[in-house]
Parts: C-alpha cells; structure tokens; sequence
C-alpha cells in the first residue's frame, strides 16, 4: 500500500483550525449548559407544578434522544418550527446545548440533593432566604460534589462535538472529513484525526481524573 | 415545699405556646402543648426520644409549621409569611445536635456569615465581631480553621458562637451535646453554662440531666408530645409527680 503522510503535514493549519472549532464548540456549550442545568435543576424542584412539569419533560426529551438525531433535528426541523435561519455552527451550538444542559441538571440536581437538609436549616435559622441559603451554602458545596462529574461530561462533550459534521460545521472531523474525501488519504487523514483527538483528549481526561482526587467525595 | 416564682414572672413571657400541634401523617408529634418561657430563663425539656421535645424548638422558628395552636414570641404570634419569618429568626439562635457549620467556610467565616448576609455589614466589622466571639467560647487559636479540622466539642462551638453573632434574644439548643465526644460534653456545657449566667433566655432540649438540675430554673418533661409535667429542677428531679417522670428519670440512671 502506498501511504503518503505529508498530506497531514499541508493540511496543518486546516486541522488545527478544525481544532479549534471543536474546543470553541465544547467550551462554549459547557459555558451555556452549567448555568442552564443549575436552572433546570432548580426548576424541576419548584413548589409551582407547571415549571417542575416544563422542566422534568425538557431534561427526560433531550437526554433520551441520540445527539445525533438531535443534531439533524436541529439543522431540518428547527428553522421551519422557529422561523430563524441559524448558521451550521450555531445550530450544533443549540443541538449541543440542549443535551448537555439536560445532563447536568440531573447531574445538579443530585449534587444539590446530597446536601444535608440540616444545611438548609442552619441558614434560614440565621435569617437568611432561601435564595441566600441557595447560593451561599448549597451551591458551593454541591458544586464541589458534582465537579469531577462535570469534567467527565466535559471530555464527552469534546469527542461528541465531532457529531456536529454532519451538518458541515467546520470542526476537527468535518475539516478532516473534507481534506480525506478531496485528497483521497483515507486511512492518513482518519489516523491523523485520531490522533489529535486522542493527543488532546487525553490530557484533559489526566485532568479529570485528578479533579476526581482532590474532589471526589470519599466517604 | 416552699412556693416557687419564675424568674421574671411579673413580666408578659418571652415565648408563649397555647395549645400546639403538629402532626407528621398520622403520627402526632405535639398533641396540645401549653408552656411558657420567661425572658432570662433557662428551660430545659427533657423526656424519651420522639417525645415531642425537638419538634416544639422546631416549631419556635418556624423550620416546622403548626397544625394547630399558636405560638407567641415576645408578644407577637409568629408571623405566616417568609419574610416576617425571617426578621423573627434573627433574634432568635439556633443550635443543632449535628452542628450544622458550613463546611466550606472557615470558623471565622461561619460566625459572620450572618452579620455579612442578613445584616448586610462590611466584612471586617463582622470579622471583628465573629473573633470577639470565637475568643468569648475558648476558640481564639482556631479562626482560620475550617470544620472539619476542628474537633465536636469546637465544631459545637463555633456553632454557639455563629448564632450568638446575630445578638439573638432567646437561644434554642437542640441536644447540643447528644452528637459529641463524652470527653467534648464538658466544654460546650460550660459555654451554655457561662451564657445562662449571663442572663441569656435558653431552650434546651437534653438528655444531659446534671447540666439541667445544675442550670435550669424550669424544667419541662415530655412524653407522647404532650406535657407530662412542669416544674423547678429540684421538684422535677427529686419529688416528680408523675409516676412516667420517675421512671423516666430512673431509666437514664438519675438517682437525686
């Protein structure tokens, strides 16, 4: 068989502009998706039954479909039901968003129900409101607890952005997708993509488990 | 026996319980209870576990609501809505059996979340404040520590001092030293001890009997959530009324 690798050397700058697509898309998800899964999570556990009923049937919807359906969804559906002509990239950004925030509310709202309930009362005894009690005693500890699950969503998160080429949003695997089906280096292009998944993935995934050390709760 | 008067009696109660209730399901947790508590008192409610005695200090800052009766607090029924409730909590101290500190706060923080939060006071005026107090319950060397490098018997501490931060006009102690060390008990009834000598109003639930004949001026025994009987220690431990008070009091090994 005849391997040509200098075709990963040309496209260097393409990959690593796919590269950062890819690690924009995770951190930009990750930055939407935290605060709207301690929103769910705070909505799912509202007295009001209608906000508990919106929320519980958002989080079970987004997180039992395949992303990848979601995706398509996102892309075909999306724009005739909303009316709005997103770009690819802002499209995988939402299909991305939905999935992720219902993981995390579920990953919150165990973090949160882990608190003892006495904390709770510790707070209001004082005088505080619950609003208070919520931010300045309940988070910051569940917070803590649900971290190193977060930093594992984190490292899902950077892989399964790789599901947004399908509606041709220029990260790491569309852009290597693209040069592969141009230069016809199939077995070059997918092993270079596979290695620079892997060589940034791992690193991160190093990161977690030492989040997990110094944070994981141990009992 | 000598006629016995409550300290204060001349003045309206501090804490007034007409007729409470409370019930969990079909369990009834206080069925009827009436019981007064003077400013300056200290009052202690003892009995069996699942008497009633910590559902009632429960009740007294509303962290449970009543199903029946009233419950007045310097001569204001305790207010329905949140932030009334809220004003009434701040002047009156809450301690728990399992502390309760914020974990992820030092000492020094614990004690002036209050005074930053709800009194909404610069940082380093409740910092001032929160190290006079630590000082006041023996914890001066321990202000940077968090709780979980502290010992019960300072964790229980540090608690008195968080609620005292807030200048509270009673204290409710829920078996504060049921959670401790036998070697921790001491300190912590020493500091309640020094407060009550101070002329701090005090609700203690216990099961510490020595601590309530030594520093009680009423003592309150409760069985089935009702109110077997009331009275000065020395009636309460040494001439009960109720048969259940003596056999009560003989079981946990209390012999005068």
């Amino acid at each position: 068989m005849n391997l040509d690798w200098s075709i990963v050397w040309q496209s260097r700058w393409l990959l690593l502009e796919g590269a950062a697509v890819t690690i924009l898309l995770t951190a930009l998800t990750m930055l939407i998706a935290v605060p709207g899964g301690v929103v769910l999570a705070l909505m799912r556990g509202s007295s009001f039954k209608p906000v508990a009923l919106f929320a519980t049937g958002f989080v079970e919807l987004f997180r039992n479909v395949p992303l990848l359906l979601l995706v398509y969804w996102a892309f075909y559906v999306m724009p005739v039901l909303t009316g709005l002509g997103l770009s690819p990239f802002a499209t995988g950004l939402v299909a991305l968003c939905l999935n992720v925030s219902a993981y995390n509310s579920e990953t919150f709202r165990s973090g949160i129900n882990s608190i003892r309930i006495g904390q709770t009362e510790a707070g209001l005894a004082l005088g505080m409101s619950k609003g208070e009690v919520f931010r300045q005693i309940v988070l910051p500890q569940a917070w803590r607890r649900v971290l190193p699950i977060l930093a594992s969503t984190w490292v899902s998160l950077f892989k399964d952005t790789s599901l947004v080429s399908v509606i041709a949003v220029g990260e790491l695997a569309h852009t290597a997708m693209q040069i592969r089906s141009q230069s016809f280096r199939v077995l070059e292009m997918l092993t270079a993509m596979a290695a620079i998944y892997w060589l940034m993935g791992y690193p991160q995934a190093k990161i977690v488990d030492w989040i997990h050390r110094k944070y994981g709760v141990r009992e | 026996m000598t006629a016995f008067t409550r300290k204060n009696a001349d003045k309206p109660p501090m804490l007034i319980y007409d007729k409470v209730r409370k019930k969990y399901g079909n369990f009834t947790a206080l069925d009827g209870v009436s019981l007064n508590v003077n400013a300056g008192e200290v009052v202690c409610l003892i009995g069996p576990s699942g008497s009633g005695k910590s559902t009632l200090l429960r009740c007294t800052n509303a962290l449970e609501t009543l199903d029946g009766g009233e419950i007045s607090f310097e001569s204001r029924p305790l207010p329905k809505t949140e932030p009334e409730m809220r004003k009434v909590r701040q002047r009156m101290g809450m301690v728990f059996q399992s502390f309760e500190l914020f974990p992820h706060k030092t000492a020094l923080e614990n004690v002036a979340m209050g005074l930053t939060t709800v009194r909404k006071m610069g940082a380093e005026e409740a910092h001032k404040r929160a190290t006079a107090l630590l000082t006041k319950v023996g914890l001066a060397d321990k202000t940077a520590n968090y709780p979980a490098n502290l010992s019960g018997g300072q964790q229980q501490r540090v608690a008195i001092a968080r609620a005292l931060a807030m200048e509270p006009h009673v204290m409710l102690f829920d078996e504060p030293t049921s959670a401790l060390d036998p070697e921790t008990v001491g300190e912590v009834l020493s500091v309640m001890r020094t407060l009550a000598d101070e002329g701090m109003t005090m609700v203690v639930v216990t099961h510490e009997m020595s601590f309530a004949r030594r520093v009680a001026n009423w003592v309150v025994v409760f069985e089935r959530g009702q109110l077997l009987e009331e009275g000065p220690p020395q009636q309460i431990f040494e001439a009960p009324t109720a048969e259940r008070t003596r056999e009560f009091l003989s079981h946990l090994g209390w012999n005068g």
